[in-house]
């Protein structure tokens, strides 16, 4: 077993428990390498948005309160809500998004600790400033946008 | 799962086969290599969260980082070879903040008073304390840690930057919450934060009423510090413009409670109403009120990572050039020594995360070709620089190769 394999697979039996644990828990998931292109595939043909938030990040909650009510009026919103925090950090972060009426949703938390090959994974050109937002159409080509999206903006992005 | 003496060996010649681009021995050793040898409870700066080192009048190396809600302390006699058993620090636990743009901080005073800050989290509302401590008998222990706002105020203090100048002044600059607060109280906007200080002229003893130099800070970057004159500094910070732009600001703070010299350092037009989570990097030039600079934006002007050389009298950049436009570029760490800029930074190429390095012989007018210094597929610090008399260093903590302290200067 090398090395790589050896960690990881290590990494990946304390994730699979940590994620046993957290079932009962909150509604939080792991994001991998390989997620973004799952979610992908589960929207497959169909529109979708994604938001990236972190418990560190301000202007983030501004954006989560909005998408809560959104959720709230429209709970079929398809949504991926995605936190570039360690799932280390899985209780501060079900803690916020219950604040937001975002803990009844499924959401995800960084669960690798090479965060730039996950935010390559998520986008390329993505410099890693929060929040952002992607605005996936039926075909999975996509807009971008940094910084609060306001419900306006999402309108304007996401006529569907 | 024991790792075998075998395996330990072969890292070791992998991590060594890693460095081409460094000179002589390095020493680090990940982390998970020294618990699989040693066992899993290491308190060690390779199994430590955001360090970062300074040296001493004696040229002896201390190195600050966190680990399980403690502030820790090692000292190393040869340059990074080998390490002293951690001191720790605060004797409560305490959420001492490390990411890239939070760690705690060192500085060594000439008389080996060893200074640390950090920040305290203190909820999850972006609320934190600035925490001081001393060792005043060469860091054998440390005074209990002190708050340093002195707002009484359960609001935001966070992103503490710690410098000592040539004088043996003790200067704390962080991010404060405290004015945004009170706006927000009679409901009135207050974008982004405000940058405050305070100054130590008996070694961290006390220190003088809180400052502030600027109302509508970024809320989430690191502050740089550079010495102007014996006495006073200059810091550089992401400072709001028109409510909506994240560019920087400079300004020169007086061991007395004065500022000077506020002026707008960066013109990147970076409209953004986030978190960019990248504070600048700044040393002194050689002529007085001369600052080189280095910082991220994704602003419409400049988008990247950038240098430019600021000069305060004529309140200019000059010799911008963008270092590094590819995205998942950023953190870059500026030293100066013998004449030589040197500007290191981490890049990422979609499977792993080269650590560049170029340099400038004529003052940041030229500089050479971007080098790796070295590589890594697994999570990692920002790369800080460190200078001393004697040279140049890097220090660079990363899940693969533990921590790195390693000289870069040949001269």
């Amino acid at each position: 077993m090398t090395r790589n394999s050896w960690r990881h697979a290590v990494l990946g039996s304390m994730l699979s428990l940590a994620l046993v644990q957290s079932v009962q828990a909150d509604n939080i998931q792991d994001f991998g390498p390989q997620t973004f292109g799952e979610l992908k595939s589960q929207f497959g043909g169909k529109p979708f948005i994604v938001s990236l938030w972190s418990v560190d990040c301000a202007p983030c909650r501004v954006e989560l309160d909005m998408l809560g009510k959104l959720k709230q009026a429209d709970p079929e919103f398809p949504l991926v809500v995605i936190s570039t925090d360690s799932i280390e950090k899985r209780e501060e972060a079900a803690d916020i998004l219950q604040g937001y009426a975002l803990d009844g949703v499924p959401t995800w938390m960084f669960a690798d600790t090479f965060v730039e090959r996950l935010r390559f994974s998520i986008d390329p050109m993505w410099y890693g400033e929060l929040p952002r937002s992607y605005f996936f159409t039926p075909d999975h080509s996509f807009t971008a946008h940094s910084g609060i999206l306001t419900a306006e903006k999402l309108a304007e992005l996401f006529p569907y | 799962m024991p790792m075998s003496l075998t395996t330990f060996k072969r890292l070791c010649l992998a991590l060594l086969a890693f460095l081409p681009a460094l000179s002589g021995p390095v020493y680090a050793q990940s982390c998970e290599a020294l618990r699989a040898a040693q066992g899993q409870d290491q308190i060690s700066v390779h199994c430590g969260g955001a360090p970062s080192a300074v040296f001493d009048a004696n040229g002896h190396l201390w190195v600050a980082f966190v680990h399980d809600e403690h502030v820790y302390v090692s000292r190393s006699d040869d340059e990074g070879a080998t390490y002293s058993t951690p001191v720790r620090v605060n004797a409560e636990p305490e959420d001492a903040e490390f990411n890239g743009e939070n760690r705690p901080k060192i500085v060594v005073s000439e008389d080996g008073t060893v200074m640390l800050s950090w920040t305290t989290k203190t909820s999850n509302q972006f609320t934190g304390e600035i925490r001081f401590s001393r060792s005043v008998d060469g860091g054998l222990s440390f005074e209990s840690p002190r708050t340093i706002n002195d707002d009484g105020l359960r609001t935001g203090h966070r992103f503490d930057s710690l410098f000592l100048t040539p004088s043996g002044k003790v200067y704390l600059t962080w991010i404060d919450k405290r004015d945004m607060e009170a706006t927000l109280a009679r409901n009135e906007a207050y974008p982004g934060a405000a940058i405050y200080y305070t100054v130590s002229t008996d070694m961290g003893a006390t220190f003088m009423p809180n400052v502030r130099v600027s109302h509508n800070s970024c809320e989430c970057c690191r502050i740089a510090v550079a010495p102007h004159g014996h006495d006073n500094v200059a810091i550089l910070w992401r400072q709001i413009y028109d409510d909506h732009i994240r560019d920087h600001a400079i300004a020169v703070l007086s061991p007395d409670g004065v500022v000077s010299d506020l002026s707008r350092a960066t013109v990147d037009d970076w409209y953004i109403d986030a978190c960019p989570h990248h504070g600048p990097s700044m040393v002194s030039g050689a002529q007085e009120g001369q600052y080189h600079m280095s910082w991220f934006s994704a602003g419409n002007l400049h988008s990247g990572i950038h240098y430019a050389r600021y000069d305060l009298a004529s309140d200019s950049p000059a010799d911008l050039i963008k270092v590094d436009g590819t995205p998942g570029a950023g953190h870059p760490s500026l030293a100066l020594h013998k004449g030589t800029l040197y500007l290191v930074w981490k890049g990422f190429d979609g499977m792993a995360t080269p650590l560049q390095m170029m340099q400038s012989r004529d003052d940041g007018r030229s500089w050479s070709e971007p080098q790796t210094l070295m590589t890594t597929d697994q999570g990692s610090d920002h790369p800080l620089l460190i200078t001393s008399p004697r040279g140049v260093y890097l220090s660079w903590s990363s899940e693969e190769h533990g921590y790195v302290f390693q000289e870069l200067s040949n001269d």
